[in-house]
């Protein structure tokens, strides 16, 4: 198994966690928060997977267009979600 | 041609320290946890994307890590706008 082999299956753990995670927080900002840490850990993915423009791609939309757009929706709206 | 070994492992060790930043994101009591946490896999991301641009020999990589570099500041931008509650 090479490094390259392993430093991938970290990231592929670690966006699972950050999916869960935005999913299972009762808070939305911080589930934002961790929807745009799984965005940067799958445009690292792409980069390891020699697809360099859809890296740049996934970095222009999901990091910062998304987030933007939903932390502008949390601003409008409530911040905690009800039970 | 760059020995690849060195920089594949510390590219390794960078995915170590995102796991703790993780952590950190999912534990962490308050927003402003999770903003720091989030700026930090920020930064260790385009580490290991410069890292590895330059241990795999592609220069165009290191543009894909510029461009990240560059639009990952909106969303820290835009949280800490949320959490200062200021204009807008």
């Amino acid at each position: 198994m090479t490094a390259l082999a392993i430093l991938q299956v970290l990231l592929l753990v670690l966006l699972v966690v950050c999916g869960v995670l935005a999913v299972r927080l009762k808070d939305l900002l911080g589930s934002v928060i961790a929807l745009a840490a799984g965005s940067l850990l799958l445009s690292l993915q792409f980069f390891l997977l020699q697809a360099p423009d859809v890296a740049i791609a996934e970095a222009g939309i999901g990091a910062a267009l998304t987030t933007a757009l939903f932390v502008l929706a949390i601003r409008k709206t409530r911040r905690k979600e009800e039970e | 041609m760059i020995a690849e070994l060195p920089f594949t492992v510390a590219a390794v060790v960078l995915a170590g320290f995102m796991f703790v930043s993780v952590l950190r994101l999912a534990i962490g009591p308050t927003a402003a946890d999770r903003a720091v946490a989030l700026d930090t896999v920020n930064t260790l991301v385009v580490t290991t994307m410069v890292l590895l641009g330059a241990g795999l020999g592609q220069v165009v990589l290191v543009d894909v890590a510029i461009v990240y570099a560059l639009l990952s500041f909106v969303s820290t931008l835009y949280i800490a706008r949320y959490l200062e509650g200021g204009w807008g």
